[in-house]
């Protein structure tokens, strides 16, 4: 080890917790990452708490501390003053890696007494290689110092199939960070996403946006409901797509609704919306040959049909039709394939975004459960015939996930496809890419199949605490190293990679000024 | 003012004399309406012909009744469709626009890879600016749009038509053929019309900045799938168009094309001897003479295969009693007894021979020779060879005669011992 490079060396600590005594000259940070070098591997710690260390006593200190403030000594110090005061880092033990082969294994012994170290650089980060259909997330980096060449890239299909949870306060860099990731996922079809952009953020309508990838006119597709920029496809939804179950753990229904509901779906099928909002309450009673609508009370009638007036935008006109003024949902004959042609597009590894930043939040989930309940029944499907395996993973990308798998909308409504997706669909090679401000409200039963967390900066300790309590690897001491985790700064915890990882996100807008569509001169023959 | 617009005419699609009659008389018959009722110009965006250079026939009756129309001071404007695109301008489109009879509308002003800049025609008599793009193959044409200069023909103030041919997703039914669709945001904003062609049943739509996107469907059929849309009742024909400086009316004009008779049959879990008693009690229930007769059998038969149906003899007996074409729709009929097994592989090679494999077993013979390794080779011989494209310079008879002979040869048998 090179002299010049040395930051600290071993003193004490035990297991999880050594000390290091700083070199006068370096300046550590929370995060940096450090390696002791040994005969054939060589091991890799962060740094997770700072501290002062000194040679006196602390009532020397305040009374030095007293001479300078009080009267008016200026350059009063101990002799040598670098060997007297000091600062002792804390680190824990991340990684052993064998120099020969690159392989990554779990620390389990100590590094020797006196060890020295030295900050992290590209050549000890080499396992990181990139190898088949990977996505990347980030640059490792080492406390704030961003280690360039060392990128990290995931394998897509574990990954998305295993679940993402995102947890991240607001301004912390989470739009950046999953239009990064969408970015890497356009480079190939290996992955479908479908993705409910709930601020229209990730398409880059006004400024630069996912429609700026070389590959987007193949491999994105982006429905909004009103003015669609060219190539852009109107979203819109028939009503002939719509079944009760899309309903379920979205809107609440009390279980004769429910019933009311599915009555109705069973003897109209396609056309169940349309008969339920033309059947008058008042003539319920009366119900003639249909048993099954004569069980149906009034009231209940009624407010069904004030809940689906008030999200699918229903009216009935004086001529007995019925006609939807939502700006999704369609009564005529406008969107008829639009769920179809989604799952498609998914199918086939494209990135499909919703814009659904102008509906109201239970039109946004039922759009999305009508889709994405598509997606997971034709995956199954698929495994059932036993094609799966030729069928890229597709991924649920949804913001502010606990309005549907927050612990109390699971406990007070029924499972809905989200949580579905969340429990099960690993084995159908369907996940969810699960954004939150508030992991803490989500059953730590989903939580633990989240296997893949990008935590972001997060203030709330409660937030940090259930992060850390479900996270793939051991973060406990990571507290603090998470409050303080700056914007575009993330841990990436997971079972596939070998310890949490320290990154910095790419700036998004960099990425396309390097790797967006170029112009190319030359001329388009028109027939 | 008004215009007409038709679409997929696809002159030359018809094999038998008597369809070629049907679609030849509907393609007048609409002609005549479209001078009768003293339209100011034609609109067709595409699939006027089934090919691009269709026999001699088509051509001379296609000239004469565009000729009347050309005499009788109507242009006609068009824009290639799929079917009769030719990428070296060699198409009957193009002996037509040179003779004047018709009017090629894609006008470009300016083309880079990354833009095209179209320009109007404007139609002197009305001063309707017309303008727009042909439809190529396997939806190709999408790139134009992804290029298109909108800023330029969005501003040209006026009446304005724009020609194209091609699906747009926001209109799909979910009944139309697969293929490729682009969304109708690549359309340039703020024309009056949209004047579609290729989807081969009438639509008529309205959205924001899109006010009328208007397909006429086919006038008789493009498809053999249309003959069964015929048949169900679909109305064919043109569309039109009452106009000043906006749309006044759309209507659609039918034009009546034949008479028909659809038999249907569901063959689930059905016996093949029952299905052909069913056929011929429905066939004798039916007056075939002078309609086109579809028959369609779907299903999977639980007991006999699906040759145990004798539809030739179903054809005969229907062609002695004067029908005009008989059409007949088994692609999804299928017998329990024997099924294709699929199977999978990682290059068609692969799937080929595993498909063999899978089902070889089926099939009880006593020839060695074709069971076995040894018949899933044969197989794959015959396949290959029956695959064989035409050769540019052969006809038809030699091609039918060259693959008929290696199919012997590799059967290892003489023609002349049948």
């Amino acid at each position: 080890m090179n002299e010049i490079d040395i930051v600290g060396q071993v003193i004490g600590g035990g297991f999880g917790d050594i000390i290091v005594r700083q070199k006068s000259t370096k300046n550590l940070e929370i995060g940096d990452l450090l390696v002791a070098e040994e005969d054939s591997s060589y091991l890799i710690f962060q740094v997770f708490t700072l501290e002062y260390g000194s040679q006196i006593q602390d009532r020397m200190q305040e009374m030095m501390s007293g001479v300078n403030l009080e009267q008016s000594v200026s350059n009063a110090e101990f002799y040598e003053p670098e060997f007297v005061n000091y600062v002792l880092a804390r680190i824990k033990p991340l990684a052993r890696v064998l120099k020969s082969g690159n392989k990554v294994s779990l620390p389990k012994s100590m590094p020797s007494f006196f060890n020295k170290l030295r900050l992290i650089n590209n050549v000890d980060l080499k396992f990181l290689q990139k190898e088949g259909d990977q996505i990347f997330i980030g640059n490792i980096r080492s406390g704030s110092k961003v280690i360039k060449e060392a990128e990290v890239w995931l394998k897509a299909e574990d990954v998305f199939s295993h679940h993402i949870l995102i947890p991240a306060t607001t301004g912390r860099g989470k739009s950046n960070l999953v239009k990064t990731i969408l970015w890497y996922v356009l480079d190939t079809n290996k992955v479908g996403a479908l993705v409910l952009d709930a601020h229209d953020e990730y398409f880059g309508r006004l400024g630069v946006g996912l429609k700026d990838h070389p590959k987007a006119k193949d491999n994105l597709v982006y429905y909004t409901p009103a003015n669609p920029p060219p190539g852009a496809h109107r979203l819109s939804i028939n009503l002939e797509s719509i079944r009760p179950d899309h309903f379920e753990g979205i809107v609440e229904f009390s279980d004769a609704q429910f019933q009311a509901i599915r009555t109705y779906y069973r003897r109209s099928r396609s056309h169940w919306l349309t008969d339920l909002m033309l059947t008058d309450p008042e003539t319920l009673a009366m119900g003639g040959a249909d048993q099954h609508r004569a069980e149906i009370a009034a009231v209940t009638m009624s407010v069904i049909q004030r809940k689906l007036r008030l999200i699918l935008g229903l009216e009935r006109t004086e001529d007995g039709h019925v006609i939807s003024n939502h700006e999704v949902f369609d009564s005529t004959t406008k969107g008829l394939t639009t769920v179809d042609d989604i799952a498609k597009d998914i199918e086939q590894g494209k990135v499909v975004i919703l814009d659904t930043s102008r509906l109201g939040d239970e039109a946004e989930l039922i759009v999305g459960n009508i889709i994405a309940s598509k997606i997971f029944q034709t995956y199954k499907d698929y495994k059932a015939k036993g094609e799966l395996d030729r069928k890229p993973v597709a991924t649920v990308v949804i913001e502010e996930a606990p309005r549907v798998i927050g612990e109390d909308v699971l406990t007070s409504k029924n499972d809905n496809i989200y949580s579905t997706i969340a429990k099960e669909g690993r084995k159908f090679k369907v996940g969810l890419t699960a954004i939150t401000q508030l992991s803490s409200v989500i059953p730590k039963t989903i939580l633990a199949n989240m296997n893949t967390k990008i935590i972001l900066g997060n203030e709330m300790k409660q937030e940090r605490e259930a992060i850390i309590a479900s996270a793939s690897q051991d973060l406990s001491e990571d507290d603090k190293n998470i409050a303080s985790l700056d914007k575009g700064e993330a841990i990436v915890t997971s079972i596939f990679v070998p310890f949490a990882m320290p990154i910095k996100i790419p700036l998004f807008e960099d990425l396309v000024k390097e790797k967006g569509t170029k112009q190319v001169s030359g001329k388009t023959k028109v027939f | 003012m008004k215009f007409a617009h038709l679409s997929d005419i696809h002159l030359g699609f018809q094999k038998s004399t008597a369809l070629q009659k049907i679609e030849q008389d509907v393609f007048e018959h609409a002609l005549d309406e479209c001078m009768s009722r003293k339209v100011d110009f034609i609109l067709i965006p595409g699939d006027m012909f089934h090919v691009n250079i269709p026999e001699m026939r088509v051509q001379k009756f296609a000239f004469a009744k565009f000729k009347q129309v050309y005499d009788a001071g109507i242009p006609v404007y068009v824009v290639y469709g799929s079917h009769d695109f030719s990428p070296v301008s060699n198409s009957v489109i193009d002996l037509l626009a040179e003779t004047k009879f018709i009017t090629k509308v894609t006008k470009v002003k300016e083309s880079t890879n990354d833009k095209i800049v179209l320009d109007f025609i404007q139609d002197k008599k009305t001063g309707t600016k017309i303008t727009g793009f042909s439809g190529l193959k396997a939806g190709k044409d999408i790139a134009y749009y992804e290029k298109l200069d909108r800023k330029s023909l969005e501003s040209e103030p006026g009446f304005k038509i724009f020609l194209f041919h091609g699906g747009i997703s926001e209109l799909k039914s979910g009944t139309e053929p697969e293929g490729e669709y682009m969304p109708l945001s690549l359309l340039p904003k703020g024309f009056a019309y949209y004047a579609g062609g290729h989807l081969h049943k009438f639509s008529h739509q309205k959205y924001d900045n899109y006010s009328h996107v208007v397909y006429p469907g086919t006038l008789f059929a493009g498809y053999h799938s249309d003959l069964e849309e015929n048949a169900r009742g679909l109305k064919r024909g043109f569309v039109l168009v009452e106009f000043d400086d906006t749309i006044k009316n759309i209507e659609f004009v039918t034009i009546p094309n034949t008479n028909y008779e659809l038999i249907e049959i569901n063959a689930e879990n059905k016996v093949a001897k029952s299905i052909s008693t069913e056929l011929q009690t429905r066939l004798k229930q039916i007056d075939p003479a002078n309609k086109i007769v579809i028959i369609k059998v779907e299903g999977e038969l639980s007991v006999g295969k699906t040759t145990d149906i004798d539809f030739s003899a179903i054809r005969e007996s229907l062609a002695k009693k004067n029908a005009l074409e008989v059409k007949i729709n088994r692609n999804k009929l299928s017998s329990r007894e024997y099924n294709i097994t699929p199977a999978s592989g990682t290059n068609k090679d692969e799937i080929e021979t595993n498909v063999f494999k899978e089902n070889i077993g089926e099939i009880r013979l006593t020839q060695k020779e074709l069971t076995g390794d040894e018949g899933v080779k044969l197989a794959k011989r015959l396949l290959k060879d029956l695959g064989q494209p035409k050769l540019e310079t052969e006809r038809a008879a030699e091609y039918n005669s060259r693959i008929e002979q290696n199919a012997f040869e590799i059967l290892g048998l003489n023609k002349d011992d049948s």
